[in-house]
């Protein structure tokens, strides 16, 4: 009984140094102080002026955009990489599609700046993030869709086949509805890492195309305003929304995560 | 319907079609007042992007960045610009208030004729500090040795910042061991260096921005930094009714002077835009705001009458004939130059 | 699905018929791809760290300046890059042990509840992690500011720690919640200790959760940048501060990129490392995995 209880003890530290933090963010989301260091009055003063600039809404706008473009090609693409690694003994393709989930953020940032820079001569900007985004994402969604597919009983695939279903009529017949909440999954996955990214977009955006997260670091770099504590507290609504919703429709989401 | 359709476009064409000018600025360089002065006058909009130092400008335009009109780079970064064919050549038809800027401020070493670049504004790297403190303690404040020398350094452990930029920290190094600020030998680096090291110890910080403050509340005595930075500082302390007084000089062994040009970048999609703007800057109301508001000296002589008394007779901030033999521009380094003061710059902040 | 019907019925037939042609239908557009935006780009890393810096940036023309090894050399020259690649091993060690230390405790406790408990308690290791990364940071910016402790090695240790906490906690628990309580009972049953049971039978056990955890976050730190350059001092400079700085302030590239290839380098070594402990454990002791 001792034990269990030094247990909960520890796990309840472990989770409080997790939320804490958060916590002091959205609490000073709502202090009337410019000086973010004592609780002085609650105010939405910071919210207002969060939703009257037009630099932050600007980059929100391409966040989204790039997040539901760049999730989209990479959900198509990542589909295909899961099925053909579950069907198939490939060399390749497993190295391309995990070698960039494994690597550090930064080594695919810098590869690609060069390439797109000094290959391409590409301006940086819309497309050299959103290729960048969809490089990063594939594995994700590859990983979880084979998941999904191990998780199957092959026998139903050779049922449909000795009825005589084509090939692609067992696809889309058979597989595509079973494995739909793995894609589902995947593309929330890929959506939310694409919106949250910073690395990878920090060294391939170049200056005048800015995301919600570059423009929240500069804002971090210049000052420390409630701003930011008012435009994290938004942020964390919404992805938590996102959450809610993935976890009713793709319980996958987060147990193939682990 | 035809007929509607028509005047969408039109209203289109009046709402959508809105002049932008886009302009890669120094943070805090340009008033929000004479920003918005300008945004009314030529009925367009002013779009602004900010950095921090010339490295990091002329990095991130390697790195891909577009769609600026104009950029105010300090000389040595014209240089660099120029070389690189980055630039667009200013049109001095377009320029009726040209005449404004002083002769000496004309033609620099690093745009003769000034065929791509129009000065906008300088400031010289030096010294502020709490003049009440340091007359307290007996110690001198026209020299680099205050944030160089131990014997100094002692009375001043942990109140003395400096510039975090590679550049700006060697140039005062380089000229209080006596060299020139744009020197290049590798063997006067390593002394510099050397310098350095024997004196981080006593410093509080390498900072940017944050002196200005922490000059103004007291917790630093001495800051290497700009000029109008200090201005700043002083103002501030004198606002807040401080028990002692921010002052800043040019030491003797000479400073850094730094002298921001407007440039139109060659990919400009409006020249005509940014030329109305560099011409409605270069009007003496407007060009003393940089001074005024910004405390940053002034190359044009039309602004002078503009500035108040207490900047304009600021030596440090208006250097005489005198002072200015004392500094110099920079000038940018060649790769390997530039390889070799990166491991520098590492060492000094590691070791 | 429908709107394919009305191909032509032969037409979709004939390209899918054979499984070698649909084998390549499917893997070859991720390939392709992936080949393109990822393996080239690296390639050209490597190449890249063998030319000489262009006179303003960016790589000199290959034809003028050819290839060499200056930038390794410039690189063996001062111990101090060396320094740094240890510094980065450092952190990336320490971080690693205290999120063990803090993420076992979690993982057990997850593993060992009522299996209906368990996906929430999951849910909520993972929720904070849902927020944006720098908003974790700047919410240390917060609360290390006032207690004077920003912008030191320890603020950035701790931002490393709390950034990647959940890389810990996942692996651990998919391991702990396979393991049999029937042995745990036996050593009860044996006179087997709370400690001793922990020591000699679930420790052991979850090394392979342990040793995948490990590498999941340890790798992401060596390359880092964003952690020491917000919450870090001056001198707090990693592997990856470097690398940014040679692209984004020094314009060095191909310093840049021999850079990070030691840290490549580095990174597969600790991937091999893990792979090869992960599963000398899992032989050993047959535990899941």
């Amino acid at each position: 009984m001792k034990r269990g209880f030094l247990l909960w003890c520890a796990a309840l530290a472990t989770y409080a140094f997790l939320y804490l933090p958060l916590a002091v963010v959205v609490l000073f989301s709502f202090n009337d102080s410019e000086l973010n260091a004592a609780w002085v009055g609650f105010t939405t003063h910071w919210y207002s002026r969060l939703l009257a600039d037009e630099v932050l809404l600007q980059a929100a706008g391409n966040s989204l955009l790039i997040a539901l473009v760049s999730s989209s090609i990479a959900t198509v693409l990542g589909t295909m990489a899961g099925i053909a690694m579950h069907r198939w003994r490939l060399r390749l393709l497993p190295f391309l599609v995990l070698t960039p989930v494994a690597m550090p953020e930064i080594l695919l940032g810098v590869s690609l700046l060069l390439f797109f820079r000094q290959v391409l001569d590409l301006t940086l900007g819309l497309f050299s993030i959103l290729v960048a985004h969809i490089t990063f994402s594939i594995g994700f969604v590859a990983i979880i869709v084979r998941a999904r597919l191990a998780g199957m009983d092959e026998s139903i695939f050779e049922a449909a086949r000795d009825l005589g279903a084509s090939p692609w009529r067992t696809f889309t017949r058979i597989t595509l509805p079973l494995i739909l909440p793995g894609i589902v999954a995947g593309y929330l996955m890929a959506f939310t890492l694409s919106i949250d990214d910073f690395v990878i977009t920090f060294f391939v955006a170049g200056v005048g195309m800015s995301t919600l997260p570059l423009q929240i670091y500069s804002m971090i770099k210049v000052a420390v305003t409630p701003e930011i504590n008012a435009i994290s507290t938004l942020l964390m609504g919404l992805t938590l929304t996102l959450i809610g919703l993935a976890s009713r429709f793709a319980p996958e989401l987060w147990r193939s995560k682990s | 319907m035809k007929g509607l359709a028509l005047l969408l476009l039109m209203l289109c064409s009046l709402a959508c079609a809105e002049d932008v000018l886009y302009l890669y600025n120094w943070n805090n360089y340009i008033s929000e007042q004479t920003a918005a002065r300008f945004e009314a006058w030529c009925r367009c909009k002013l779009k602004q992007d900010y950095y921090s130092d010339n490295e990091e400008m002329l990095a991130k335009l390697e790195a891909g960045a577009t769609g600026y009109d104009l950029l105010v780079p300090t000389g040595n970064a014209v240089e660099t610009l120029i070389r690189k064919k980055e630039l667009r050549p200013i049109d001095p038809k377009q320029l009726p208030h040209f005449g404004n800027l002083h002769p000496a401020y004309r033609d620099a070493w690093y745009d003769s004729g000034n065929r791509y670049s129009v000065p906008y504004a300088y400031t010289v790297t030096l010294l502020g500090y709490n003049a009440t403190r340091l007359k307290e303690l007996g110690l001198p404040t026209d020299t680099w040795a205050l944030i160089f020398e131990p014997a100094y350094l002692k009375k001043l452990k942990g109140k003395v910042t400096v510039l975090n930029s590679q550049r700006e920290l060697m140039a005062a190094a380089l000229l209080y061991l006596g060299h020139p600020a744009q020197d290049t030998d590798p063997l006067h680096w390593q002394a510099a260096r050397d310098l350095i090291l024997r004196a981080k110890p006593y410093w509080a910080a390498f900072s940017n921005s944050t002196y200005i403050k922490d000059l103004a509340i007291g917790n630093i005595w001495v800051a290497h930094g700009y000029s109008n930075d200090m201005f700043r500082a002083r103002e501030d302390a004198k606002a807040a009714h401080r028990p002692f007084s921010v002052e800043f000089r040019i030491p003797k062994e000479g400073a850094v002077l730094a002298v921001d040009n407007f440039v139109i970048h060659k990919a400009s999609r409006r020249p005509d835009l940014a030329h109305r703007f560099i011409d409605f800057m270069l009007s003496g109301e407007n060009a003393a705001d940089v001074s005024n508001l910004i405390g940053a000296g002034n190359p044009n002589q039309a602004a002078l009458p503009h500035i108040r008394p207490e900047v304009a007779g600021e030596t440090a901030i208006f250097p005489n004939a005198a002072d200015r033999q004392r500094l110099s521009m920079l000038r940018d380094l060649e790769p390997a130059q530039r390889r070799l003061m990166s491991r520098i710059w590492t060492e000094i902040k590691v070791r | 699905m429908r709107a394919f019907s009305f191909w032509p019925k032969g037409f979709l037939q004939c390209f899918l018929k054979g499984d070698r042609l649909t084998r390549w239908l499917v893997t070859l557009p991720p390939s392709l791809f992936l080949v393109i935006f990822f393996l080239l780009p690296s390639l050209i890393m490597v190449a890249a760290s063998f030319r000489e810096p262009g006179e303003f940036g960016g790589l000199a023309p290959l034809a003028e300046r050819g290839l060499t090894l200056e930038a390794y050399r410039f690189l063996a020259e001062d111990i101090i890059y060396l320094w740094i690649l240890a510094k980065s091993f450092l952190v990336a060690g320490l971080t690693t042990l205290f999120c063990l230390l803090l993420a076992f405790p979690v993982a057990l406790l997850i593993a060992r509840s009522p299996k209906r408990q368990r996906d929430f308690l999951v849910l909520l290791v993972i929720l904070p992690f849902a927020s944006n990364f720098l908003i974790r940071i700047y919410a240390w910016i917060m609360i290390l500011g006032p207690m004077n402790l920003l912008y030191s090695p320890v603020a950035v240790i701790l931002g490393m720690v709390y950034v990647h906490l959940p890389f810990m906690v996942l692996p651990l628990y998919t391991n702990l919640e396979k393991h049999d309580p029937a042995l745990l009972e036996a050593a009860q049953d044996l006179g087997a200790g709370a400690w001793t049971r922990f020591w000699r039978i679930t420790f052991p056990l979850s090394l392979p959760g342990v040793f995948s955890g490990a590498a999941l976050v340890f790798i992401p730190v060596l390359g880092m940048f964003a952690v020491p350059e917000l919450l870090g001092g001056t001198g707090d400079i990693l592997i990856g501060n470097l690398i940014k700085e040679q692209f984004l302030d020094n314009r060095d590239w191909p310093l840049g990129a021999s850079l990070s290839l030691g840290l490549t380098a580095a990174v597969l070594g600790v991937a091999a490392l893990s792979a090869v402990l992960t599963r000398r454990r899992t032989g050993k002791l047959g535990a899941g995995t």
